[in-house]
């Protein structure tokens, strides 16, 4: 029997469905990556705290964005580039537990026998509210704190003021530029000093760190956030 | 003259276009690889600001959009704008609902990470409301987007 040829298929019209499909791509996507500042907003309270609430001037770091754009820090105008020095300032003038910066928060020791008493006084009255959620994360903090205490050769560490602080005020016309060029200025020197303390306490690299999937890096990223606590207060702009 | 005649007629042969669809492909491969899809047709123009801090957002099936800016349609008006999704929402107390209704299987709106896009000459009032609300229905965690270079 005589055999058939199979015909050849004709590919001269794969370019043009390539071309087809490659316009359809260069149409319908970006090339934009998107990068951000993550930021965490306040728990919101059923109880709103007490109205005169005690704190001390030095623990408050304040900074004040106005409609013309205009920065005051600790009552002082200055220029967006100055901000990094205050709040670098801020955050290490006392690092030494020894009051040499009467402006700036001051450093306590953390140690142990602390840990475990804050602890054990939260227990109690979450057995009488289980459901505060205030109450809550204060438990999770402190277990954090003791885990660090135990870990480390002295079982104690420095640790800024409990209230230390850093209030962000604006108006309605501040520039959200501006807003973001504030906590991108924060985030730079909480980053550099994490990275510090990362290299201190022989954690690895703090960029490296990847506590979505890693647990060990969830727990040294929690770590870090007890040692270099980035702790920022914004009010609601008022009418 | 020549010994060598060349019979028949004398012409230029034509360009080998075989290898043209691979090409193609490798280009469409390149772009299929190196973009994402668009999320929405934007309604509002905005131009971000940078920040030298900020981080790339890993998932972003995770993560949902507000976008803030001015207009593109001048009948809209000329004040700044929300648009959730592919429209433009009337006041900022639509954004509460909208997030409500973007919770997913097992996940709630605190779980969910909410990214403001927002236009750099845009004033903080309108973003703090829309975080104000945010704040109401426990999204807590938010992303202020910006560029990491110019």
């Amino acid at each position: 029997m005589a055999r058939r040829e199979v015909g050849e298929i004709n590919a001269g019209s794969m370019a043009d469905i390539a071309f087809l499909l490659l316009i359809f791509f260069l149409v319908t996507t970006t090339m934009e990556v998107d990068a951000g500042i993550a930021r965490q907003l306040p728990l919101k309270l059923d109880t709103p705290p007490p109205e005169n609430l005690e704190f001390n001037e030095r623990n408050v770091l304040k900074i004040l964005a106005n409609s013309q754009d205009d920065l005051l820090v600790e009552d002082k105008f200055i220029e967006i580039g100055d901000l990094e020095e205050v709040v670098r300032d801020f955050y290490t003038a006392n690092t030494s537990g020894r009051d040499t910066d009467p402006t700036m928060p001051l450093y306590n020791r953390v140690n142990l026998g602390d840990c475990v008493n804050q602890i054990n006084g939260i227990t109690t009255r979450l057995e009488e509210n289980p459901d505060d959620m205030l109450l809550k994360s204060e438990m999770n903090k402190w277990t954090i704190k003791k885990e660090l205490c135990e870990s480390l050769p002295t079982q104690s560490y420095m640790e800024i003021h409990k209230s230390a602080v850093i209030q962000l005020k604006n108006q309605s016309g501040t520039s959200y530029g501006l807003y973001i060029q504030i906590h991108n200025t924060i985030q730079r020197v909480v980053n550099e000093l994490r990275v510090l303390k990362c290299d201190e306490m022989g954690w690895g690299n703090y960029f490296d760190l990847k506590p979505d999937m890693n647990e060990e890096d969830a727990v040294v990223m929690d770590r870090l956030k007890i040692l270099v606590p980035e702790r920022i207060i914004e009010s609601k702009i008022e009418s | 003259m020549s010994k060598f005649k060349k019979g028949g007629k004398k012409g230029i042969p034509g360009v080998n276009t075989s290898a043209l669809p691979d090409i193609i492909f490798m280009l469409l491969f390149f772009f299929m690889v190196a973009t994402t899809m668009k999320e929405v047709e934007m309604q509002v123009d905005i131009t971000k600001p940078v920040a030298d801090q900020a981080l790339p957002i890993e998932n972003k099936d995770m993560v949902d959009f507000i976008y803030i800016g001015f207009p593109i349609d001048l009948q809209a008006g000329t004040q700044p704008r929300i648009q959730l999704d592919d429209r433009l929402a009337n006041s900022y107390l639509d954004v509460g609902a909208w997030k409500r209704m973007k919770e997913r299987e097992g996940l709630t709106a605190f779980d969910i990470v909410t990214s403001l896009k927002v236009d750099k000459g845009v004033g903080m009032r309108i973003v703090s409301d829309v975080k104000e609300e945010l704040r109401n229905i426990d999204a807590l965690k938010i992303n202020y987007s910006a560029n990491q270079t110019d």
